[in-house]
């Protein structure tokens, strides 16, 4: 390696100081300033266009610029400094819409509701106690358990079998992934609909109370049957439910038989029926998403690994066990990590279906609120923090295990 | 040729100041608002004739997108001459903000303003003792809906007191049917229609609107004694077995609009499925299309019953206001016309009006449907108590009448009597 003297040294240092910070600094401010003053002189349209222009001009203009200045360090050093000059605008903006807004939060989650005075760590002590808080991290646990091992379930399982079809696999498998085709919040329309509830005398257009009501004795309003004042409310009849507010089993005929029992039916009872109900929406959305990549995967495993164990005698639930599995374990926990943020993010499905009442709200929705609802800044920063915090552990291990990957 | 041009000019300049001094005529005003369609057409009639009066031009421009609009006028300064916002809460931050000329300064007779739309409307468009909101057109909350013939062939009253209304509720129930229609699903602000509830019981109860007032400006706190009385009244109809139709799913589940469906529905024995449903006036339009027909005809409207014979006739409601953004004498003519008496009765004649002008002394045999008279005698018989109220959610800080308030309402509907405490001090604890 080739000595450099003081001078260049500190050439090289000075001109990837320029190309890291001074150039995007300069680039960001000078427009900044620029248009803040034009916006009082002129117009709006007048303003886009100038904005086009001298935005892309001035860009240009600083980057040959730059050019120039590179020319002045030695040959060698010129590849790795052109290279800093076009990471520096990005990283600036990583700093500037990533870095900055987080640590602001962070900051804000230390403060009162009109982020103004310092009220230590009051928010996190408030988010562990409050009764509301509590639940809304109750539900995001159980939407995290449920959610990411049943998409991981049910997307093994439909990847496998769509694989063994002779015929039909692309077919069944587009049946499966459509689901992903659907935006959240249509989606969530959809099942709003299956879990519809309309008041007694009318028709019930749910599927779901549609089903429930269309089976066993039916409900009359002031009706003698066999001498008998039959209403809506007869214990006899499958009366229609708002499924999306039943926070426990205690209202269904199963709830009341497991009541006493075990605290397995103590746990099964208070099993939030809502929360389960809205979580279903994310499994069926997603299902189709690990299908299709466990389905990837499952192709690439070599033939005659698995023609080893066919000759073995291995069972198909064997080589599913011992041979697919483990062959695609990486893309496995790939789909895992990226359900488990998807979860801690998951937001509209609340939002569109129950907006968060009757204990079914989410860490997401919960930081919404906390904002524009209770107008608390405090809170909702420290919501948002802590929905930050769960999922640093999850990149933080990818990152780990990509470098393991890469290693090998 | 040169002098003539001169003589000509004189005579032109000369013509203008005779006319252009002393009359108005020909002068326009610009006015903006939320209306659209026929009520933006019935708002422009209403100036038909003050127009052949006076020769001021007055054009009124509606959009869907008014509240934005205005905001975005306001800051690049390109304002209409008066803005008629649909909320009193537009026109105060309007003013805060600087952009507003005060209805003193246009010279309004305030006593007779007050007069004519009462003294609690009048102060919702005050800032720093200065008045800047002008009334226009209100609407009514407190009514129960329910079917005459129905109430007829069973022999039913309309109950005039909350007592007549229980008795009458219990006695609907013995015979095996439900008397109250009740939903308050409404996505983001499910729980305001029991707000409405309970905001109607603390207008006839206790001292009734000085109660009231001081219930929504936090000078008694949200757990006190009169407030605990109306959730407890509150819950009595949510509670009692059998009062709604459907129980606490239909309380909960229920998209507002299609509450009072269930009254439009005969079971094989003719019964309806509810017999009282207490909802705003603007509920007609989410009716099916053969019942919205007959609004206040098949299906009509019993004023809120009385709680206490002591208290005068009060009544729940919104309203519109206009505010005022530019002084000349055209601008100060037309805010006069607007707060006259025979304002909107070109409006009112219209076969589809169904908006109410809040002036008391406004001639509401003039409205073309029934229901829009009976409702506008029951807003213009408040207003002259001084009696007519705005809904308290809408007044209160945000985080309490659109946040807690709300929530703690559906949660109070699903845990039952037992919750009543605990959701009031709850909503007490949230208030800033």
């Amino acid at each position: 390696m080739k000595k450099y003297s003081q001078q260049e040294k500190l050439l090289n240092f000075g001109i990837s100081f320029l190309a890291l910070g001074a150039f995007p600094l300069v680039w960001f401010l000078s427009q900044a300033i620029l248009f803040r003053e034009l916006t009082d002189l002129i117009s709006r349209n007048m303003l886009v266009v100038i904005g086009l222009l001298v935005g892309s001009s001035f860009v240009f203009l600083l980057f040959s610029g730059m050019e120039r200045i590179i020319k002045l360090a030695p040959i060698e050093r010129r590849d790795s400094l052109e290279a800093k000059m076009f990471a520096g605008p990005s990283l600036f903006m990583i700093f500037l819409f990533l870095f900055y807004p987080a640590i602001r939060t962070i900051y804000l989650s230390f403060k009162d509701r009109y982020g103004t005075s310092f009220v230590g760590f009051e928010n996190y002590l408030w988010s562990f106690n409050d009764t509301e808080m509590l639940v809304t991290i109750r539900n995001q646990i159980i939407w995290l358990v449920f959610v990411v091992f049943f998409t991981l379930f049910f997307g093994l399982i439909v990847g496998w079998l769509t694989d063994r079809l002779n015929k039909g696999e692309a077919f069944f498998k587009s049946i499966v992934f459509m689901p992903m085709a659907i935006s959240a919040v249509g989606a969530s329309a959809i099942f709003k609909f299956i879990y519809e509830y309309r008041p007694p005398p009318l028709t019930q257009i749910g599927i779901l109370n549609g089903i429930r009501v269309s089976t066993g004795e039916q409900c009359y309003n002031n009706r003698v049957i066999d001498g008998v004042v039959k209403g809506y409310d007869d214990a006899s009849c499958n009366r229609a439910v708002g499924w999306l507010q039943q926070r426990d089993l205690s209202n269904f005929q199963i709830g009341q038989s497991l009541e006493s029992a075990s605290w397995l039916d103590n746990i099964l009872v208070n099993l939030p029926l809502n929360t389960v109900l809205l979580l279903v929406i994310m499994i069926w959305a997603y299902t189709g998403f690990a299908a299709v990549v466990f389905s990837a995967g499952i192709k690439a495993i070599p033939a005659d690994i698995m023609e080893a164990g066919q000759i073995d005698g291995a069972s198909e639930l064997k080589i599913f066990v011992s041979i697919v599995i483990p062959y695609i374990k990486s893309t496995i926990i790939v789909v895992g990590t990226y359900m488990v943020i998807t979860v801690l993010k998951a937001f509209d499905i609340v939002y569109v279906t129950t907006r968060g009442d009757l204990e079914t709200n989410l860490l997401a929705v919960k930081m919404l609120d906390e904002f524009s609802k209770y107008r608390n800044i405090g809170r909702s920063s420290t919501v948002a923090v802590l929905i930050f915090i769960c999922v640093i552990p999850i990149i933080i291990g990818n990152t780990y295990r990509e470098k393991e990957n890469s290693s090998l | 040729m040169k002098k003539s041009i001169f003589g000509l000019l004189v005579i032109l300049s000369m013509i203008a100041v005779a006319c252009g001094g002393s009359s108005l005529e020909g002068e326009e005003v610009f006015i903006t608002g939320a209306l659209v369609g026929n009520d933006a057409a019935g708002f422009q009639e209403n100036f038909d004739s003050f127009t052949e009066e006076t020769g001021i031009i007055v054009s009124f421009q509606g959009s869907d997108n008014f509240e934005q609009e205005i905001q975005i006028q306001m800051e690049s300064g390109d304002t209409p001459d008066i803005a008629l916002f649909p909320q009193p809460g537009g026109v105060v931050d309007a003013a805060q903000r600087g952009y507003l000329i005060s209805l003193e300064d246009l010279g309004v007779d305030m006593d007779e303003y007050r007069a004519s739309f009462s003294s609690y409307i009048v102060g919702l468009g005050e800032v720093d003792g200065a008045h800047y909101g002008g009334a226009h057109a209100f609407n009514l909350k407190s009514i129960v809906w329910y079917q005459p013939a129905e109430f007829e062939a069973r022999g039913y009253s309309v109950p005039a007191t909350w007592d007549e209304m229980i008795a009458l509720a219990d006695q609907i129930v013995a015979e095996g049917m439900n008397p109250f229609c009740f939903g308050m699903e409404s996505e983001g602000a499910s729980g305001w229609l029991a707000t409405d509830w309970m905001e109607d019981i603390m207008l006839r109860t206790g001292e009734g609107t000085v109660t009231y007032d001081k219930w929504v400006s936090h000078e008694i706190p949200f757990n006190d004694p009169v407030v605990k009385n109306a959730a407890t009244l509150l819950s009595q109809i949510m509670h009692t077995d059998g009062y709604v139709v459907g129980g606490t799913d239909a309380i909960v589940s229920t998209y507002f609009g299609n509450a009072q469906d269930p009254m439009f529905v005969k079971d094989a024995n003719g019964n309806p499925g509810c017999f009282m449903h207490r909802q705003a006036s603007f509920i007609t339009s989410f009716w099916p299309d053969e019942v919205q027909s007959q609004a206040g005809v098949e299906t009509t409207v019993f004023p809120f019953p009385a709680m206490d014979d002591g208290l005068p006739k009060a009544a729940l409601g919104a309203g519109d206001m206009f505010a005022v953004y530019s002084d000349s004498d055209a601008v100060k003519e037309v805010v006069n016309y607007m707060l006259s008496p025979t304002f909107f009765e070109a409006a009112a004649q219209r076969p589809d009006n169904s908006r109410i002008y809040g002036h008391v002394d406004f001639d509401s045999s003039l409205y073309s449907k029934d229901i829009t008279r009976t409702l506008a005698d029951a807003i213009t018989g408040a207003l002259a108590e001084n009696a007519f109220r705005f809904d308290a959610s809408d007044l209160m800080p945000p985080e309490v009448g659109g946040g807690s308030f709300w929530k703690e309402m559906m949660n109070l509907a699903v845990n039952g009597p037992g919750y009543i405490d605990e959701a009031l001090d709850n909503i007490e604890k949230s208030w800033p």
